[in-house]
């Protein structure tokens, strides 16, 4: 019997956190193979014959790391530190086709920001994470300082947000409220740009924002945190969570609120409001037994904006549902699921105390989905939606509220023709009673890969159902004029064509996308000289087209960078004006470094975004389109500088300088970034589980 | 079986326990629906010297008279060429106002009980009404068409209120100040206006807190 050699050791990640799960192998007897354990440990025997190996760690979404040596019989310990793969090809995603998908394998160009970005960007709002980590993504003011989305020529209308998959009741100006999108407790954000109603049905007109919440894998886990910045900007939140047999809970609340800024006595913005809210969630996993899972879940939110002395408007929403995943075999499973969302504005009297609600969105939805895998045919989805949308607002006429169903049937086909090419195809049927209209959505992908070359080529139709406040809004607006609903309008519906090219390349990952839509009857409101007010109508169409750059890079080192660039072209064609305001170059940029040391874990990154200048005609004259002038809104530049430091026991320190350079408008338009100039927070945040389980240790 | 029987109970009760119209609507205060009879008169506190006003000056075509020596309130149509009553202090049309011959001063400060004898009325300077018009039809604002009618104003009492139309909605900002009104009989008047909106939320009904008479000597 020959003599043998233990080589044992301990993977770990750049920061220093045990990996399990990491295949570690002889290159030269692929026979040889171990497994590190839930402590990343691994043992493996070698034979002592006096021979050089190499020694290979691997894990999915990491970059291997090789290491040679020569046996002997002698007891050996060698550790490994794995790094990861640019853009975390590794990622599952669901967004692009609604069923867990490896992000290198998607058919449709999917933008992970992962919490590790969401941690090194230290954005405290989705609008500020969105803006900083992708291009062509511009969140302005609308009327009455209510936020407003341009993603690339879309509205927030035509952009579908998602919490886990579910749609969010309410909207103000056309846009959710996105103060609801907390970043805490938030595994990743999947952005697919482009039409996807083939597989989410109306509003998915221009892309799919989708928030994904972290899995609870760990036994127990209790984090506090805070973060204080210029004009009084404090976020404050917790977590707990616990994950002991068939049942795991996650509970999370945030408290935030900033004080009122002073932009300029000029220009169209004077102020910004002063706000404060609070938000909690509560989901619950039953495991039942290995095929069967229950998700439960609950949430509340409420944010008070101080709009004024005597008056704020407060906003609320109520969540809440339940979903059942069964899996009927190994290849087939089903998944029910119910949703209820309410959305309500009320108006606070601050002398009085009363507290009046004026508008309520209450949304119920049943759900059912199933997929069964066939080993050739590929994968094949189906499934339905019916939903009760109830609308009451101080916007329509007596007696205040309007209600319509809804009800959709889809179907996706996803075959792998081969291991290079792959084709998906999806279908949706929408059907909407009081807009009495009904919708098919096609979509079809096809992926084909050449060895670090992916190419990926897409059709996608997209619409948007008229809401129940465009057919029947009868509004005062100030006793200075009326805005009417039209029950007459029709869809929108975008034909999006796009086209990219991905290479990759050990530390190296460079996507390009060519993408072109054209949108018939956007939904706007427009003045009716018979009427005396302005009223609902379909515009002609747009055609939007451009070009999408990404490149990312991490070396060895510790040093990342990401450039990504947007070319958007927006043709709103208007009695001969064009009145887009969507700027034409966006890019953002970030360069970062991390350093892992014996005190823990130091990441410095410096974000920038730059958006070009654009041009527009602006009417000057609601009532007469005739009378209209030239506008252009400046383009900025600005960067943002995070540190942040980790140490060993779960406390992490985060300082940043926002505005770095000190930007500051010389007019406020509505769509110049609402700063003074340059800002800084300061952030402290405790897991507090990582001291136990460093006291165990000790 | 049992687990599956279970998931449909909770599924349903969910379902039933979600009412259609929504949940928590005890939460919020009704609206009040006869909101206008509460503008328009005149509370007077214990002390007969302080007191609060509601004014419903919503009407683009009204001036609306507050009389705080009878303690009444009457009004008149601009549109239809109603003549003032006969004894009125100051008025109010929409967010303008104008005195019977009086004179305001605006004081530095923020709440009408700070008036007293240690006040120091000296420094004060007190502006009559000027010529001056006000809006009577804002129907036809969208097509760059108001309707004006002439009208005595009161520069210093009117800076209650700054209404910014160039967006909309309007904003609005009180000034938060307190104002001393100079009748035609010399007494004085102190007034603090506190809110522009009824407990429906609409605009225009205007809450004053008062103090009358102001003594200039002495505390009242």
């Amino acid at each position: 019997m020959n003599a043998q050699q233990v080589l044992e050791g301990t993977v770990y990640n750049i920061e220093k956190v045990p990996l399990s799960g990491v295949t570690i192998k002889v290159q030269e007897d692929t026979t040889l193979v171990a497994i590190t354990d839930n402590d990343g440990r691994y043992s493996l025997l070698l034979p002592s014959n006096n021979v050089s190996y190499t020694i290979v760690a691997h894990m999915f979404g990491m970059r291997i790391s090789r290491w040679g040596m020569k046996s002997s019989e002698e007891r050996l310990v060698h550790d490994f530190v794995l790094r990861e793969k640019i853009q975390n090809l590794g990622t599952v995603v669901v967004t692009a086709t609604r069923t867990p998908k490896l992000l290198m394998d998607v058919p449709m160009v999917t933008r992970v920001i992962d919490a590790r970005d969401i941690q090194v960007s230290d954005a405290g709002t989705v609008q500020e994470l969105l803006q900083v980590e992708l291009p062509g993504i511009e969140f302005s003011y609308t009327m009455n300082q209510q936020v407003n989305l341009n993603m690339q020529g879309f509205g927030g209308n035509s952009v579908l947000f998602l919490v886990d998959g579910e749609r969010l009741a309410g909207e103000t100006m056309d846009n959710v409220d996105y103060a609801r999108l907390t970043l805490e407790n938030v595994e990743r954000i999947e952005v697919v740009k482009g039409a996807a109603s083939s597989l989410y049905g109306s509003n998915a007109v221009g892309g799919v924002v989708n928030l994904i919440s972290s899995t609870i894998n760990d036994p127990w886990t209790l984090s506090i945190g805070a973060r204080y910045g210029s004009f009084n900007d404090g976020r404050y939140n917790g977590n707990f969570s616990f994950n002991c047999g068939k049942i795991s809970s996650v509970t999370n609340a945030q408290y935030v609120h900033t004080d009122p800024i002073h932009l300029s006595d000029s220009g169209d913005i004077h102020n910004i409001y002063g706000t404060h809210s609070f938000n909690t969630k509560e989901r619950l996993l039953f495991r039942i037994n290995d095929r069967l899972k229950v998700n439960a879940r609950a949430g509340y939110f409420f944010r008070e904006r101080e709009s004024a002395v005597v008056s704020h408007e407060r906003y609320r929403d109520f969540s809440g549902g339940t979903k059942v995943d069964y899996a009927i075999n190994d290849s087939s499973d089903i998944s029910l699921s119910y949703s209820f969302d309410q959305y309500d504005k009320s108006d606070y009297a601050c002398l009085s105390g009363a507290d009046v609600r004026d508008y309520s969105n209450v949304q119920h939805s049943l759900r059912g989905i199933a997929s069964h895998v066939h080993p050739t045919l590929g994968t094949l989805t189906a499934g339905g939606d019916a939903m009760r949308d109830y609308l009451m607002s101080y916007q329509f006429a007596a007696p205040g509220y309007h209600e319509q169903y809804t009800a959709d049937a889809f179907m996706q086909w996803d075959w792998s023709v081969s291991e290079k090419l792959n084709v998906v195809t999806s279908f949706r049927y929408d059907y909407f009673s009081k807009a009495n209209a009904s919708h098919l959505s096609p979509k079809l992908n096809i992926m084909y890969k050449i060895d670090e070359v992916t190419l990926r080529a897409t059709y996608a139709n997209g619409f948007r159902a008229p809401t129940l406040k465009e057919m029947y809004m009868n509004f005062d607006m100030a006793n200075i004029f009326m805005i009417y609903g039209n029950a007459d309008l029709k869809p929108e519906v975008s034909n999006n064509a796009n086209f990219s090219v991905e290479w990759n390349h050990n530390a190296c990952h460079i996507t390009t996308l060519a993408f072109y839509n054209y949108v018939e009857n956007r939904i706007t409101t427009m003045w009716n000289i018979a009427r005396n007010g302005m009223v609902y109508d379909n515009m002609a169409p747009v055609n939007i087209y451009g070009v999408d750059f990404a490149a990312s890079a991490r070396w060895d080192n510790g040093i990342g960078a990401r450039l990504s660039y947007v070319y958007t072209h927006e043709s709103v064609d208007e009695n001969g004006l064009n009145t887009s305001e969507t700027r034409p170059h966006t890019a953002t940029m970030r360069v970062d470094y991390r350093y892992a040391w014996r005190w823990g874990v130091s990441v410095i990154a410096l974000n920038g975004r730059a958006l070009s200048a654009v041009t527009s005609d602006v009417y000057t004259d609601l009532t007469d389109l005739t009378q209209h002038e030239r506008q252009t809104y400046p383009g900025y530049v600005m960067w943002r500088l995070t540190a942040n430091h980790t140490f060993k026991k779960g406390v992490k320190l985060t300082l940043t300088i926002d505005n770095l350079l000190g930007y500051k408008p010389e007019y406020y338009y509505s769509n110049s970034p609402a700063t003074v100039g340059r800002t800084y927070a300061v952030g402290l945040s405790w897991n507090i589980e990582q001291a136990f389980e460093k006291s165990d240790e000790d | 079986m049992v687990a599956y029987r279970k998931l449909i109970v909770l599924m349903s009760l969910l379902a039933v326990l979600t009412s259609c119209e929504g949940i928590f609507g005890g939460i919020y205060d009704e609206p009040v629906t006869d909101q206008d009879s509460r503008f328009s008169h005149i509370e007077e506190n214990a002390d007969g010297k302080s007191g609060t006003i509601y004014v419903d000056a919503h009407a683009y075509d009204r001036w609306t008279y507050i009389d705080l020596h009878h303690k009444t309130i009457d009004t008149s149509n601009i549109v239809l060429g109603q003549s003032a009553p006969h004894d009125w202090d100051f008025a109010l049309h929409r967010y303008d106002a104008k005195t019977n011959n009086g004179s305001v001063a605006e004081t530095m400060l923020d709440n009408v009980n700070f008036i007293d004898g240690r006040f120091n009325f000296a420094e004060l300077a007190f502006y009559a009404d000027v010529d001056s018009h006000v809006v009577i039809d804002m129907s036809n604002m969208m097509s760059g068409t108001l309707e004006y009618a002439p009208s005595d104003v009161n520069p210093v009492l009117s800076r209650w209120m700054d209404v910014d139309l160039s967006q909309m909605p309007p904003i609005y900002t009180m000034s938060g100040r307190v104002y001393l009104a100079q009748f035609a009989d010399s007494t004085l008047a102190a007034l603090q206006f506190v809110n522009y909106m009824n407990e429906s939320f609409a605009k225009g009904y205007i809450t004053i807190r008062y103090r009358y008479p102001v003594n200039k000597v002495g505390k009242n």
